[in-house]
Order: structure tokens, then sequence, then C-alpha cells
């Protein structure tokens, strides 16, 4: 169509040409048949005003038509260029509207235009899909109308937030679809520009993570169901080994009372063991909170020496202590810098021969709180270091040591913890003459 | 159960064998004791028995520990005050707020507690 107008252009245009080129050609005739016919006028010296008026104005004539014709044409060719560019511009701009717009449309992701009072004006499919309704349903509605009642000040803060131009990436919200299904998902919006008004618009995003919330919620479920299901029989092993422990039932011979403290003792290793794997399973899906209050990490430390006092004689360890005074009122989690702590002086207790010493120094520098553990114990291959803070690590020698059970979960959990308490922890060892392990809090 | 100078213990908890254990302590302990096996027949039992110190786990069928806790706070007179240990496996942050805020005295993880521990604390409870 726009090339038809085009071509009729040009030939209305070049008809004007071709007519002032005739004129010109017509004029020239003229000229050069007066010249023809009387040629001694020219030639002569006099010629009448009139002559002159008539040669002049057929000469300008013609200069005026070529000069004319040239610029017509000049015009003309760059008009035509422009046309053509923007003619293909056009096209190329149309085509990718196009891919632009399928692209909006097919997109695997729930996409949705809203206007600047946050009016849902154009979902994608994705979106309908994801929502569970077809485009009249939701047409109109505030972006947030889809959130449950409960999460109102979620809502709240939202609104306020794109009205005040504030960016909002990868919020997570709830939203309930049509079918009264809760779906999880991190919105994010930004700020467009109506292609027509100008008017501010908001492209919003929606990131489904639906899926990965049941699959935590899951887990947090096995977790709890682990511990009530590993938690019953230990404990109640434990508890009817005491009564027979305690004399209470009638005595026993000493080979019996023997096999007893044995069953008593495997059992606390298992109630041991499950209460790492509870603590591993809690820090992984991440339902671990800090709790942070004033904490004496030094009365936390001697309870754990108390706990510990039946390996530390048996093995005769000598316990070396230098505290900081500062650590006995620190801002931390007490439960979890138990699990630290414990971990760290038991692991030295335990990979420390007959004799030989731990010491724990607590310090503060710079406003760091700084815990270290050290002991002169068979130490961590060198080979092996990288390795220390994996999951269910045992370092060779380890394996070798008699009558040490390991879980090889003890240091993932301490780095998990700390980590989630924003510290860090390293340590220096060295084969055969111990190691120290580093806390900063 | 008919001693009066004895102190009275409820033991409310679903495991059989844990709970049947926990009673043998506490009767050789001194104490007078009965046990429930859910929620519901421990609310009943307690009306009845007017025990001293009520021993009770969170996870048990019919009617859970929380719940239990509820309604015996509901009664203005005695349910209202007396004493409560939770004793449980269950170490949610939610749960222990929640019993403490019904107004339990204790909440005791039971892998935590060896058995003479829970006896001591019930007799510092009942200051013997």
């Amino acid at each position: 169509m726009r090339k038809n107008l085009l071509l009729a252009e040009h030939l209305t245009i070049s008809s004007v040409v071709l007519f002032i080129m005739l004129g010109a050609v017509f004029a020239s005739f003229s000229l050069v048949e007066d010249i023809l016919t009387r040629p001694q006028r020219y030639f002569s010296t006099e010629l009448s005003s009139e002559e002159i008026q008539f040669i002049l104005v057929h000469i300008s004539f013609v200069i005026i038509s070529v000069l004319a014709s040239y610029i017509i044409y000049l015009v003309l060719s760059l008009h035509t260029r422009t046309e053509i560019t923007v003619f293909n511009t056009t096209k190329s701009l149309a085509a990718s509207l196009e891919q632009f717009v399928k692209f909006y449309e097919e997109a695997p992701v729930p996409y949705i235009i809203i206007d600047k009072s946050g009016k849902i004006i154009n979902p994608n499919k994705a979106a309908l899909r994801f929502f569970g309704v077809v485009l009249e349903e939701i047409k109109e509605k505030d972006i947030f109308h889809y959130q449950p009642e409960e999460d109102k000040d979620r809502i709240e803060k939202l609104t306020r937030y794109y009205k005040g131009n504030i960016p909002i990436n990868r919020e997570e919200v709830r939203i309930v679809t049509k079918s009264g299904a809760i779906k999880w998902a991190l919105l994010s919006i930004f700020e467009t520009k109506d292609p027509e008004s100008f008017a501010r618009t908001g492209l919003v995003t929606i990131f489904d993570i639906t899926e990965q919330k049941q699959l935590d919620q899951a887990k947090t479920e096995f977790v709890s169901l682990a511990s009530h299901q590993l938690r019953t029989p230990v404990a109640t092993v434990k508890w009817y080994v005491e009564m027979l422990l305690s004399g209470n039932m009638g005595e026993f011979s000493p080979k019996q009372n023997d096999y007893l403290g044995t069953v008593y003792k495997v059992n606390e290793e298992m109630i041991d063991l499950v209460e790492t794997l509870l603590n591993v399973s809690r820090v992984e899906i991440g339902s671990v909170r800090v709790e942070s209050k004033p904490t004496n990490a030094i009365d936390l430390t001697e309870g754990i020496l108390v706990e510990l006092s039946p390996q530390i004689e048996t093995k005769k360890i000598n316990i070396e202590r230098q505290y900081d005074d500062n650590l006995r009122n620190i801002e931390s989690d007490p439960k979890l810098l138990r699990i630290v702590i414990q971990n760290l002086i038991s692991n030295a207790v335990k990979y420390t021969p007959d004799g030989g010493t731990v010491a724990i120094r607590f310090k503060e520098s710079l406003g760091e709180n700084i815990i270290v553990v050290s002991d002169n114990g068979i130490g961590i291959p060198e080979n092996q270091q990288n390795k220390v803070f994996t999951k269910m690590f045992r370092a060779d020698n380890a394996h070798n040591l008699t009558g040490s059970q390991g879980t090889g979960l003890g240091l993932y959990l301490v780095k998990s913890i700390i980590e989630a308490m924003g510290g860090n922890i390293s340590f220096i060892s060295k084969e055969d003459e111990g190691s120290t392990f580093t806390i900063k809090l | 159960m008919e001693e009066t100078n004895k102190k009275r213990i409820l033991v409310v908890d679903d495991d059989d064998n844990l709970r049947s254990v926990l009673i043998d302590k506490l009767n050789i302990s001194g104490f007078d004791v009965a046990g429930a096996s859910d929620g519901r027949e421990g609310l009943n039992k307690a009306f009845e028995l007017r025990p001293d110190i009520i021993l009770l786990d969170v996870l048990m069928p019919i009617m859970n520990g929380q719940e239990m806790l509820r309604k015996l706070r509901e009664d203005e007179e005695w349910g209202k005050k007396v004493k409560v240990i939770m004793l449980t496996v269950v170490e949610d942050a939610t749960v222990i707020a929640q019993a403490v805020q019904d107004g339990s005295f204790a909440y005791l993880i039971k892998t935590d507690q060896s058995i003479d521990d829970i006896v001591e604390k019930i007799k510092g409870m009942l200051k013997m």
C-alpha cells in the first residue's frame, strides 16, 4: 500500500519534472530556430532591446529549467532514499515487535504489565496459567489481589514500594490461585512506559518457587518426624538402663553391670548421633534461627568441660584455660555456640593421646570474639586438610584411633553454624603435632 | 493411692514403655503416681486425681499435650495453677514458646534428661 503511494508520488513529481524539461527544450528550440532563421541579427552588433529581452528570457528559462529539474531530481532521490529507509525500518520494527509480542505471550515465565496504580493490564499466557484464570477474570484487578488475607502487611508494604518507585526485586510472596491452591513466588516489578501514552507502567515477573517450598516443607516435616521417631526409642533405652544400673531393680553381677554400662555408653553415642543428625538437617534446610542474647561463653565452656569430664579424666588430658573476662558477656546464641564449642573441645579430647594437653583460649580483639581450641594430638594429614569441613569427613589417622567414634558430621555442622552466625572458622594442623581451631565471632 | 502425705504425679505419655519406666521410677522415689496415654484421658485423670505435678508429652493421639495444657488452663480454679512439666522430643521453637505462654513450668527434651534428673526437677518444684 505504502509502496503504491510512493510510486504515485514519484510519477507525479517525475511528470512535473518532465513538463518543466519539455518547457526548457521548447524554449531552447524557439531560440535556436530564431537564430537559424535570421542569423545575421545575432551577429550584428546592434540588437534591439526587444531582441535582447527575447534572448535573455529564453536563456534564463533554459537555465532555470535545468536547475529546477536538477534540484527536483536531488530532492526526489533524497526523498526516495528516506522513504525506503523509513519503510524498511518500519518493516523491521514491526517484525521485531511481533517477535517481542510472541516472546512475551509465549514465554514460560509469567509476565504481567500493570498500570501506575497496580492494575493488571496485560498478563501473558504463563501468568494466566499461573493464576488459573482467563484474561477477562484477571484484567483490571490489582496485582496484589491474589495474595492471601493473612499477608496483608506484606501487600501494603509492596504496594507502598511500587507506588513510591522503590524497586521490588525477587520478593517472596504467596499467591492464592483461582482454585484456592497456595503458590509461592519471587516477584519483581520493573518500571516501564506505555508505548502510546508514555504513562508509567510496571512489568511484573513471577518466578514460581512452589515446588522448592514444598520440598523444604517436606524436609522440615521429615526432620520433626525423625526427631520424634529417633529420640523416643533412645530415650526409652536410656531410662530403662539407668533404672537397672541404679540398683533399684536388684543387684547385678559385676559382669552384668559391665554389659549394662556398655549398652548405656553405646546408647549415649546413639543419642549424640541423633542430635547431630537433627542439627545437620536443621542447618541444611535453613531452619536454624540465630537467636542472640547476652551469653556467658566462659560459663558455657565450663559446663561443657564438666560434661566431658569422664573422657578427660580417663585419658588424663590436661586442660589449659586462658579466659578474657570480656567473653563473660557477649551477644550470641547460647544454644548454637554450645554446639560449636562442645564439638571443638570434644574433638580435641578425642584426638589427643592420653596425658596430652587441650588449651582453650578466649580473647576479644578489635570488637571480635576469638575462641581458640588447640591440642597436641594426632593432627590432620596435610593432604586431607582441604576436606576438613566437608560432610562425612574423617581423616585417615582418625579411623585408626581405637575407641574413637566419629560421625564425620561435627566440623561440617560447626562451620555451617558459625557461618549462620556471621562468623568464620579456620585451623592450622600438623600430623602428630596437633591442631588449632580458631573461631571469630 | 490413698496415702495422703505422698505427693501425687500424673504421667501423660502415649509411649507405653516410657510411661511405664517413669511410673516405676517415681513410685520408687516415693510418689503417688498415675498414668494416662493421651490428652483426653490425661485431662479426665487430672481433674479426678488433682496431682501436684503433671508430666506432659506433646505429640499424642486423640488430644495432644498442647491442647490438654490449654484445656487445663481454662479451669479458673485448680487447672489454672497446677504445675506442668512438658517432657517431649519436640524441639520446635513455636511449640516451646506456646507451652511457656500457657504456663508450663519447664520444657524438657527426653534425650537430654537422665531419669534421675527428672525426679530431681520434680522434687525441686515441690520444694522437697
